[in-house]
C-alpha cells in the first residue's frame, strides 16, 4: 500500500509534464497542383471570390510575361490553377489554398501563316460549386496573357 | 522483496526536510528591473496583457509567497527569464516596429491555440486565463495594426542595384551555414498564401522528397525534405478583387536534417533578404527566434506552417 502511494507521489508531477499533447496533422495532398515542366510566373490573390491562384508557364509564356512583347509568343502555354481559400490551422492571420476550384489552360496556337489564335479550355475542381457559372472567355485570355512575371532574386 | 520499514521512512522524511530547507536558503530572488518603453495599446488590450502576461513577459512580474518557496522558485525564475528574452513588454522598443507587430500577431497565435499562458501558470494563478471575448479583442487590436492593410505601392525593381551587387558575394550564406540556392525554382508548389501580419503574399516550394513525403502523408518529414518560401509585397487590389505580388521581400529556407539541426527541432533555417539577398540575423541565435516559433504554434505539421492539411 505504501509503495503504491509513493508510486502516485513520483507519477503525479509526471502526468503534469505530460499534459504538453502533441497531435499529428492530417496532411492533404489532394490540394497539390502538378504543374509538370511549367515554370511559376506569379500568385493571384482574390479575396472578393475568396480564392488564391497561381499562374505557371512554359518558357515561351515566361518570356511573354516578363518582356513587353509586341504579340504573345506561338507556342506559349499557360496554366492558371485557382484554389478556393482557408485560414492556415496553425496561424491566425493567413489564408491558404484549400480545395482545388479550377484549373484553365491557354494555349497560344498558329492559325495560318500571319494569324495566332487561343485555345482556351476551362476545368473544375472540388472546390467548385455548380451554381457558380463559368467565367467568360476573352476576359480570361486578356487576363492571363497580360500578367506580368513576378520578380524572383 | 524486503518491504522497507517505517525507520526507512522516517529517516527518508529528514532528508527530504533537510533538502527542502536547504533548497529555501539557496531560493532565487525574482527582481523586476526598471520599466525602460512600455508598449502602448488601447486600454482594453492593455489590462488583458497586464492580467495574463504581464507576470512573466515584464519588467512588473508579480511575485506570490507561494512563488518564493523551492523548489518552484527556481522553476518560475527561469520560465520568467526565459519569457523576458522572448519579449518584454516594459523593454518594447527594443523591437523595431516590424517586429513588434509580428510579436503581437504569435501572441494572439498562442493564446488562440491554448499554448499560453502556460498551463502551470494557470494552475498556480487561476486569474491568469484569456477568455474567448478577450481574445476576441485581441484579434481585433492585431487587425488594426498598420502592417494588416499595407500595400506594396512602390515601383516593382527587378535588380539588384549596382552598388549592392559589388558588394554582395556571389553565394550569399547564412550564419549557419545554408546557402542561397535557386535550385527551387524546378520543384513543386506545396502552397500559395497571403499573409496578413505585414502585409506579404507568398509561394512555397518543395523538393521531391517533400513533396512525395506529402503525397504519402508523412509525418514527421524525412531528412532531405527541403522547403523554399519566396515573399513579395502586395499590390493594390483592381476592381476585380485581384491583388498581385509587389516587389520581392526575402526568400526562407528550411532544411531537414534530424542530426544536424537538432537543436531546432531538427530544421536548418535561413532567410535571405532583398533581391541581393542579404542573410538575415546578426548572430547565429537569428535561427532560435526562427525555431521558437515553429516549436511553439506548429509541432502537429512537424513544425512546418506551409504544408498542406485538414
Amino acid at each position: 500500500m505504501k509503495s503504491t502511494i509513493s508510486l502516485y507521489i513520483i507519477a503525479l508531477p509526471l502526468l503534469m509534464l505530460s499534459c504538453d499533447d502533441r497531435n499529428t496533422a492530417q496532411l492533404a495532398p489532394e490540394y497539390l497542383y502538378d504543374a509538370g515542366n511549367q515554370k511559376v510566373i506569379k500568385s493571384i490573390i482574390n479575396n472578393k471570390k475568396g480564392t488564391i491562384a497561381m499562374l505557371y508557364g512554359n518558357d515561351l509564356a515566361l518570356e511573354n510575361a516578363s518582356k513587353s512583347l509586341p504579340k504573345p509568343n506561338i507556342g506559349a502555354n499557360y496554366t492558371l490553377v485557382t484554389w478556393k481559400q482557408k485560414p492556415m490551422p496553425q496561424w491566425y492571420g493567413t489564408k491558404m489554398n484549400g480545395e482545388i476550384y479550377s484549373v484553365e489552360h491557354l494555349k497560344v496556337v498558329q492559325r495560318n501563316a500571319t494569324q495566332f489564335a487561343f485555345d482556351y479550355d476551362f476545368q473544375t475542381g472540388k472546390g467548385y460549386q455548380p451554381g457558380d457559372g463559368r467565367p467568360e472567355e476573352q476576359q480570361r485570355i486578356k487576363f492571363i496573357t497580360s500578367q506580368r512575371a513576378a520578380v524572383f532574386p | 522483496m524486503k518491504k522497507p520499514g517505517l525507520k526507512f521512512y522516517k529517516s527518508a522524511a529528514v532528508v527530504l526536510t533537510l533538502i527542502f530547507v536547504g533548497m529555501q536558503i539557496s531560493s532565487p530572488d525574482i527582481e523586476n528591473p526598471p520599466v525602460t518603453s512600455e508598449i502602448v495599446a488601447p486600454a482594453d488590450v492593455k489590462q488583458i496583457l497586464e492580467r495574463a502576461c504581464y507576470d512573466c513577459h515584464s519588467n512588473e512580474a508579480k511575485v506570490e509567497w507561494f512563488d518564493k518557496i523551492a523548489p518552484a522558485s527556481f522553476l518560475i525564475k527561469r520560465d520568467i527569464e526565459e519569457a523576458r528574452s522572448r519579449f518584454n513588454f516594459s523593454e518594447w522598443d527594443k523591437n523595431p516596429a516590424g517586429v513588434q507587430e509580428l510579436l503581437l500577431w504569435e501572441m494572439v497565435n498562442a493564446i488562440e491555440q491554448g499554448k499560453m499562458p502556460l498551463k502551470r501558470y494557470q494552475l498556480a494563478h487561476p486569474g491568469g486565463k484569456v477568455s474567448e471575448s478577450e481574445l476576441a479583442v485581441l484579434k481585433k487590436y492585431v487587425n488594426t495594426l498598420p502592417g494588416r492593410h499595407k500595400v506594396d505601392t512602390a515601383r516593382i525593381v527587378a535588380q539588384p542595384s549596382s552598388s549592392q551587387k559589388v558588394s554582395t558575394p556571389k553565394t550569399p550564406v547564412s550564419l549557419n551555414g545554408i546557402p542561397y540556392s535557386a535550385d527551387y525554382k524546378n520543384w513543386k508548389i506545396i502552397s500559395v498564401t497571403d499573409k496578413f501580419d505585414g502585409g506579404s503574399m507568398r509561394i512555397v516550394y518543395g523538393n521531391d522528397i517533400m513533396v512525395k513525403a506529402i503525397g504519402k502523408r508523412q509525418l514527421p518529414f524525412p531528412d532531405g525534405a527541403r522547403i523554399v518560401k519566396v515573399v513579395w509585397g502586395k499590390q493594390a487590389e483592381d476592381k476585380e478583387g485581384n491583388v498581385l505580388p509587389g516587389n520581392f521581400q526575402n526568400a526562407q529556407f528550411m532544411i531537414k536534417d534530424s542530426k544536424k539541426y537538432s537543436t531546432t527541432e531538427g530544421w536548418g533555417f535561413a532567410k535571405f533578404d532583398g533581391l541581393d539577398l542579404k542573410p538575415a540575423g546578426k548572430t547565429i541565435l537569428f535561427e532560435q527566434t526562427c525555431a521558437n516559433c515553429h516549436r511553439l504554434l506548429a509541432p502537429e505539421n512537424d513544425f512546418v506552417f506551409n504544408v498542406p492539411t485538414k
